[in-house]
């Protein structure tokens, strides 16, 4: 309690100095505005990689944190539509309602992947605006830099040339890195994974990943028996090299599925924080990549 | 406490004395009946009234979910009072198995349609940190009436009407602060205060103890910045003990005091 509390204090005085105040919706953007704004911006993030972000409960220091913010970074998509409409008409902050140049959402400016051609109720809790779990594809963390540079230049244009020279920086870096990573995800071309959820479907795009099962096909509810005989029917005869999760998701439908197929359950960090050694965008990519190269011999 | 903590605390304390206001009234009245689990069972078949709604193809939205929310309530309140007359020694019993029926219906139901599950959430876990002054204006109105009902009738209320009047409660409460609060806030004050023989000055104890655990959960929850819902809940326990085993015992020895100097 004290050491929460020992926090709390330490949000407030940091805040007290006049940075830009940032208020970020999940870890991955927490991480690029550290990249584009260094040092000049206070972030705080909501929500850690061992929670679901679709989910959040109230604490007083998330309406805090919105109400002094300059500018929220989210995903958008509608995946923090449970509780961010909700919090932002309670922190009553304008610079940062929907509109407004304090008001970014990532996936606004990516092209998104599984538009449903209808919005069937049948789906599932489907994303009538695509999947919004955008963030695993370098091409898309380089477009939401773009844009998040933008936004961070129009919000706090005295620092226009800090935020244009650092990322140009970031961009140099991640052209680097993602010629290495392209080098080393050749090899899991066409691999067979069967996955938690639809989590994975831009890093499966990106890897050229053979995606042949969802064990919750329709997000939100567990499937029924009879989805589940089917799935063992199917993958029996050629079982898939693992099942992939978040490190947020169930263990237990992977578990499950991995112990009847006697396959690899693969927890990928999926977000910053989601393993030890994923602390940043960069090793976050790193860290994906060698966990899969771990399960594919 | 500075002026940011109270616009914090301010709404959610307002949402607090409003569930408070009918819940504990209420709640000795359910202990007495020896009927606890009854707003769980109500609360999980207003969300099924939702769910249904939803299934049937209305485009439950605003008023239509609070119509399909107190359709399903009330229905849950006319099957359990006839329950409670053909088998008043087993109605504890059978308002547990209504409530785990209302509760998988709802899986049930869901399996084919998803989007009411978003409903059911939402009416089954309000959090009071987010509620708003003008969602309090409804919430306010339906407790007034059913707390001048029950006062003006609760000598004449055998039957329907009690359990009507605490689904109308309920469903309303729920949505603004969740299920677990709802539940704390109807049985902790009247156990709490169940040794108290003048009914008057129990309502007021059970207010006191409901007041002082809201107050202390919220100003917990800022400077832990911790689950306001949650951490009220424990609060108001605390608070309960504390009036049961300290404050009680003496204003009850300083009555009896006083009643011997009147000898």
């Amino acid at each position: 309690m004290l050491r929460i509390a020992a926090l709390v204090l330490g949000l407030a005085a940091t805040s007290t100095a006049s940075a830009l105040n940032v208020f970020v919706c999940e870890p991955e953007w927490g991480s690029l505005v550290q990249e584009l704004a260094g040092d000049t911006a206070e972030t705080t993030v909501a929500t850690t990689a061992f929670q679901d972000p679709h989910r959040l409960q109230a604490r007083p220091s998330l309406i805090a944190a919105v109400r002094r913010a300059d500018l929220i970074v989210c995903t958008g998509a509608d995946l923090e539509i449970g509780w961010l409409p909700l919090l932002l008409r309670r922190a009553g902050n304008a610079r940062i309602q929907v509109g407004n140049p304090g008001y970014f959402l990532a996936a606004d400016f990516v092209r998104r992947i599984e538009i449903p051609a209808s919005i069937d109720r049948a789906q599932g809790d489907v994303h009538p605006q695509g999947n919004p779990h955008i963030h695993l594809s370098p091409r898309n963390i380089e477009r939401v830099a773009d844009a998040l540079a933008d936004r961070l230049r129009q919000v706090d244009p005295a620092n226009s040339a800090h935020y244009q020279s650092r990322l140009d920086d970031f961009l140099r870096r991640w052209s680097e890195a993602t010629e290495q990573w392209e080098d080393r995800i050749l090899q899991f071309e066409g691999l067979r994974l069967a996955s938690h959820t639809r989590s994975f479907s831009y890093l499966a795009a990106w890897l050229d990943l053979d995606i042949v099962a969802t064990l919750e096909p329709k997000p939100g509810i567990p499937a029924s028996g009879a989805q589940l005989a089917a799935l063992l029917q199917q993958l029996t005869p050629n079982p898939p090299a693992g099942v992939i999760r978040t490190p947020y998701e169930n263990e237990k439908p992977s578990g499950w599925l991995s112990e009847r197929l006697g396959i690899a359950e693969i927890v990928l960090p999926f977000t910053i924080g989601g393993s030890s050694k994923s602390v940043d965008l960069f090793s976050l990519y790193d860290e994906t990549i060698r966990t899969l190269e771990e399960h594919n011999h | 406490m500075n002026e940011f903590e109270l616009s914090i605390i301010g709404p959610a304390f307002a949402a607090c004395l409003l569930v408070l206001s009918t819940h504990v009234p209420l709640g000795t009245e359910v202990l007495r009946r020896g009927i606890i689990f009854i707003d769980l069972a109500i609360a999980q078949v207003a969300g099924l009234g939702v769910i249904a709604a939803d299934t049937m193809g209305w485009e439950a939205e605003g008023w239509m979910v609070q119509i399909a929310a107190v359709s399903g309530a009330l229905t849950a309140a006319f099957v359990l009072h006839w329950t409670d007359r053909r088998w008043p020694d087993i109605q504890e019993a059978l308002i547990g198995v209504s409530f785990v029926l209302a509760a998988t219906a709802g899986i049930l139901t869901l399996a084919e349609n998803p989007h009411g599950g978003e409903h059911l959430k939402e009416l089954l876990v309000g959090q009071v940190l987010w509620v708003n002054y003008d969602q309090l204006l409804p919430v306010g109105v339906i407790s007034a009436s059913v707390l001048i009902t029950w006062y003006w009738m609760r000598d004449h209320m055998r039957g329907f009407g009690f359990y009507a009047l605490f689904a109308f409660a309920v469903t309303a409460s729920v949505q603004l602060v969740g299920i677990y609060l709802v539940f704390a806030c109807l049985i902790i004050p009247a156990i709490s205060t169940r040794h108290i023989a003048g009914r008057r000055l129990r309502i007021v104890c059970g207010y006191g103890v409901g007041v002082v655990g809201c107050l202390a959960g919220l100003a917990l929850s800022v400077n832990g910045d911790l689950p306001a819902g949650a951490v009220i809940v424990w609060s108001l326990a605390i608070s309960a003990l504390i009036f049961a085993w300290l404050v009680w015992p003496m204003m009850r020895n300083r009555h009896k005091q006083v009643e011997i100097n009147f000898e």
